[in-house]
């Protein structure tokens, strides 16, 4: 039997760019179908139908059209807008931060239910609080856990003796923490402190709500902000662009004024 | 497939399908049909086409004052004695201007920022002209803002860094009413724009 030419989905807006005159091509991360990329036909036009209902960071319901190449929204009905977190420049950066990683790591016709949720969760927590990252190490380790890739805390990596509670290294591309005496070729290793690996112990427990409570100081933060913005790119193959300009706004100390 | 793999084909010919198949939505088949279509031109009409381009990479500079793109600098709005030099409506692109111009209702002056902060990719804000409208904001004698990115995420984040970075307290910043489009449909606008109807209504 053929498949069904139309089908519904819920989906998060990731991103769009222009296509031909008036058309977007929409990158959506869909609960069932993994990431697709679709075209809003007409969605540029200020009377369409679709028009805002495709900005990134939204969750909507959708209907498409299976195409020759690419499917066809035929409706979107926005579900959330995260309106309160469109109005922070930071919030924003981290939303599009987000969205970016689950672009690189979202693979189409692959669906992962667990990273749509992870990225509404973390959106949330990035409304409810913009000036807080934790929601961010948060996503990012658990969208390592989710596509297979979760780094190992407990043990070595390379020897498997039980990681006693002291400083270590940690290293990407073995798969997570090393003990000192462990060095093995092409691993780049860098310094991991207690503190660091307890609070990656904590992130890998616990739940979004009660990792966000805690805080840390700023180096503890930039350690981990380091660490784990490296193990995502260097699965990913490429830096993360947002980054940059997320580092730019966290090093600004200017009061946040909105229009 | 380009022209240059196709065997027999004139090398000229190759190089013109090759230029314009670089050309924003003008794909292989595109770009031949407007290939041969040049060819059949009268010389004229061909020449001047050419003209056309040559003169538009030679004289088109950014206007010193608002960074539009003009022949002379400063441009046709910023050299009007007439304008409103005391408001400065901050625009994307150059086609915002047209479009703005188009009303007939805005004599103020503008600046073109060239693009919006797109972290995604790669423009921040060092890539637009922000640093340019930040300095005439200092120097002119400007009293009024007029924030006009479009209201897309991108859009809005940039206006959010303007108001953030522009440095002065007694400057009047606004932005462009959101609501509901001309011909239009309330069963279809999404609930941010209706929201933003609703704070916006006017008595009638």
């Amino acid at each position: 039997m053929a498949p069904p030419k139309t089908y519904r989905c819920e989906a998060i807006v990731l991103g769009y760019s222009p296509l031909g005159e008036a058309d977007l091509l929409v990158t959506l991360y869909t609960r069932d179908q993994g990431k697709v990329r679709a075209v809003g036909k007409g969605a540029r036009r200020s009377t369409s139908k679709l028009v805002g209902h495709l900005e990134p960071l939204t969750v909507v319901k959708m209907s498409m059209a299976h195409g020759r190449s690419m499917d066809i929204i035929s409706q979107a009905e926005v579900i959330n807008s995260f309106s309160t977190l469109k109005e922070d420049l930071t919030a924003i950066t981290k939303g599009q931060y987000l969205a970016e990683m689950v672009d690189g790591f979202g693979a189409e016709a692959s669906p992962n239910p667990s990273l749509f949720q992870l990225m509404i969760d973390a959106l949330r927590v990035v409304e409810a609080a913009p000036e807080s990252d934790m929601a961010l190490r948060y996503f990012e380790y658990h969208l390592l856990q989710v596509s297979g890739l979760m780094p190992e805390l407990y043990h070595c990596v390379e020897c498997r003796e039980e990681l006693e509670p002291d400083a270590h290294r940690f290293s990407p591309n073995v798969g997570g923490t090393l003990c000192l005496d462990c060095n093995p070729e092409d691993a780049h290793l860098r310094p991991l402190s207690l503190r660091a690996l307890k609070v990656l112990r904590l992130l890998d427990r616990s739940q979004l709500a009660e990792a966000c409570k805690l805080s840390m100081d700023d180096s503890l933060a930039a350690e981990l902000r380091s660490l784990l913005s490296t193990t995502v790119s260097y699965w990913l193959g490429k830096e993360i662009r947002s980054n940059s300009f997320l580092e730019r706004l966290h090093n600004e100390t200017l009061p946040e004024v909105y229009i | 497939m380009t022209q240059e793999n196709i065997s027999g084909a004139s090398p000229s010919l190759s190089r013109l399908v090759q230029e314009l198949n670089r050309l924003p939505g003008i794909g292989p088949k595109s770009a031949q049909r407007l290939a041969y279509y040049i060819i059949r031109l009268p010389d004229d009409d061909a020449y001047a086409l050419a003209d056309a381009v040559t003169s538009v990479k030679q004289n088109i500079v950014f206007c010193e004052e608002c960074q539009n793109l003009t022949d002379a600098s400063p441009c046709q709005v910023c050299s009007d004695p007439r304008r409103d030099r005391t408001t400065i409506c901050v625009v994307e692109d150059p086609l915002d201007v047209l479009a703005m111009e188009r009303t007939r209702t805005y004599r103020g002056l503008y600046h073109v920022l060239h693009g919006v902060i797109s972290p995604i990719n790669g423009i921040g804000p060092d890539q637009l002209k922000l640093k340019e409208l930040f300095i005439r904001l200092t120097r002119d004698d400007v009293a009024e803002m007029v924030v006009a990115t479009n209201p897309t995420l991108e859009g809005e984040a940039t206006a959010m860094y303007i108001r953030r970075h522009q440095g002065r307290e007694d400057l009047r910043i606004t932005h462009l009413a959101r609501g509901l489009p001309v011909g239009g449909s309330l069963e279809y606008t999404d609930e941010t724009t209706l929201t933003r109807a609703f704070q916006g209504r006017q008595e009638i």
